[in-house]
């Protein structure tokens, strides 16, 4: 931190405040704006034209009814939560490729792991739409080479309706209901996450060679090692990476939206809350609608990251 | 990041490695899978796909003529995306240079505050504000443009950029700016000779990950452009994706052709990537 300057000498730097100006001006009107006029729009009716009419509490009322919305918020809760479970392969591979003694092969897995990374993220989710694709996608391709495909439909057929796996039929991963949340899940298998493992690894360089020398004079088991020694070192970075993760989850709806459309696919089964809001306002018209349900995500989320403040400290 | 070969483990002599490296390479295997089927497949027509879905075309039977299809189609996208994503990580880091300076360089009158107007930002998560945001692109008469995209990337990365380049301009040796003072040299020739050259790893850095960031965004795109000779390559690519008969080997090939940009600028900052991936993670 720097020393407070003089009156006399800021008068006379005075033309600091031009540098400041620049990003100020920027964030001014590109987000406290847009902030504030998304507050004050939510308690109008809108059809974002001229015209506008102040509805009051309206649009909250209508928010405390809306099924959609709140079913919107179930599914982004277990999609939030596959999302933590999905940080288990990033640090299991961390580990291992941690693990490793010679420090080529360490090199080469961690320029793999980042490889994906090269290609735009549009392109790797346009190919999972494809892996996806009841007719030719390599998803049904391999479950039925497999044979799992049997499996699935004798499972279906004992214990469930068993109408969404068939033998004789192809399976529409993204366009049947009951598939659509799974398939949601089981999108980027299997889950590495190339920021997640290199972090990661930053974390696990700095234990010492003795440490493992003591553990392996000891006896240690692998797994002892990972609980003992590997987890505690990573556990801020996995702190981190958890708590943007539920953030940055509740704010997606780009996912949804290009695989299954503005609707949220059949049944509306994948409607997200951003996804919803986005619905409302592009394809319903209903911009105050919409920004009274911005203001409700926005107040989830800045929730978490008052929680997120106070209890993650991530130090330099 | 430190370097690889500092504090490897050194498992015990007995301990065996072959397993972990299968184990490695089996998940890797599948993580690269899309990438794999995205290159075989870009050299294949419908039905070649069809009769040998897994193992990669003979090369006299190699489908050129995808590519030709891919290049018409994503040139002028591709073209798009550079225009945006290099404005956008350029104006960004020379904007939050300016802002992180003034923050670094004295404690002047209000500067608690501007910080604290700053890091508020943090707090306020994007996505209530694109309704909004999309009222005022259009009051501005931006709808339809690029510079639309440049603007909103370039406010939306300053809280940031600005936060990790202060912290580093404090670092940097008082004795330099006085000397330059002593000199004559204005602020803004301070920034310019002494901040700028002293920074390079760090800005290397935060380009790299505004690049990512910026060659990523679809949403913004999708929501703020019409005309089609503007879409960069996420939104063309959407309208791929729904516009023709399937042509999965044509398809592919322009996917491919998308992520050349991107695997040029690996080839050539490696180092910078990975670090900056790290430190971008950490710092949120």
């Amino acid at each position: 931190m720097q020393k407070s300057i003089s009156t006399a000498k800021a008068l006379r730097e005075w033309r600091l405040y031009l540098f400041v100006a620049v990003p100020l001006l920027f964030i001014l009107m590109f987000q406290y704006f847009p902030a504030a006029s998304a507050v004050y729009h939510s308690f109008f009716e809108w059809d974002g034209d001229d015209t506008k009419r102040f509805i009051g509490l309206d649009n909250f009322r209508r928010i405390l009814g809306d099924t959609t919305l709140w079913n919107s918020f179930i599914l982004i809760g277990i999609l939030v939560l596959a999302n933590v479970l999905k940080l288990i392969p990033s640090i299991f591979i961390a580990v291992m490729i941690h693990r490793l003694k010679s420090d080529k092969a360490q090199y080469w897995y961690r320029l793999l792991v980042v490889l994906p990374m090269i290609v735009p993220q549009l392109v790797v989710l346009f190919i999972w739409k494809f892996f996806f694709d009841p007719n030719l996608g390599p998803l049904n391709k391999i479950l039925e080479t497999t044979r799992l495909m049997e499996v699935l439909a004798w499972f279906d057929s004992t214990f469930f309706a068993g109408n969404t796996f068939r033998t004789d039929a192809p399976v529409a991963w993204l366009s049947q209901e009951q598939l659509i949340v799974p398939a949601l899940i089981i999108w980027g298998f299997p889950w590495i996450g190339a920021v997640g493992v290199l972090i990661y690894l930053a974390g696990l360089q700095s234990i010492s060679k003795d440490v493992y020398e003591a553990a392996d004079l000891d006896g240690v088991s692998a797994f002892q090692k990972f609980l003992y020694i590997e987890l505690p070192l990573i556990m801020t970075q996995v702190r981190l990476t958890l708590i943007l993760l539920i953030i940055g989850t509740l704010q997606s709806f780009g996912l949804q939206l290009l695989l299954l459309g503005e609707g949220g696919g059949a049944g509306g089964r994948g409607m997200v809350p951003g996804l919803w809001m986005y619905n409302q306002a592009f394809v319903a018209n209903e911009f105050g609608y919409a920004c009274a349900i911005g203001l409700v995500l926005f107040f989830f989320i800045l929730i978490l990251t008052i929680i997120n403040n106070k209890y993650v400290r991530v130090d330099k | 990041m430190s370097a690889p070969n500092q504090n490897r483990p050194a498992g015990a002599p007995k301990v065996r490695d072959w397993p972990k490296h299968l184990i490695i390479l089996f998940v890797l295997g599948i993580e690269l899978l899309p990438l794999y089927m995205m290159l075989q497949i870009s050299g294949k027509n419908n039905l070649m796909f069809t009769e040998n879905p897994w193992l990669p075309a003979r090369l006299g039977e190699w489908q050129w003529e995808n590519y030709l299809f891919a290049f018409e189609l994503i040139a002028p996208a591709v073209a798009n995306s550079i225009f945006i994503t290099v404005s956008t990580t350029v104006l960004t880091l020379f904007v939050a240079l300016l802002g992180a300076y003034f923050f670094a360089r004295y404690k002047m009158p209000f500067s608690n505050f501007l910080w604290a107007v700053f890091l508020f930002l943090m707090l306020m998560p994007g996505v209530a504000n694109i309704v909004p945001l999309f009222m005022l692109i259009k009051s501005m008469n931006l709808l339809n443009t690029l510079w639309a995209l440049v603007i909103i990337g370039i406010s939306g990365a300053q809280v940031f950029n600005i936060y990790i380049l202060r912290n580093f301009i404090e670092d940097l040796p008082k004795d330099l700016f006085e000397a330059a003072e002593i000199d004559g040299a204005g602020h803004f020739k301070q920034l310019l000779h002494i901040v700028i050259p002293m920074s390079g790893p760090i800005i290397g850095t935060l380009a790299i990950l505004s690049f990512l960031t910026s060659w990523n965004e679809f949403l913004m795109p999708l929501i703020f452009l019409k005309d089609s000779e503007l879409f960069p390559i996420g939104v063309a690519l959407i309208y791929l994706d729904g516009e023709y008969v399937k042509q999965w080997g044509a398809i592919m090939a322009t996917f491919l052709l998308a992520s050349i940009p991107l695997i040029i600028l690996f080839l050539f900052t490696m180092k910078l990537f990975v670090r900056g991936l790290s430190s971008g993670a950490v710092k949120g």
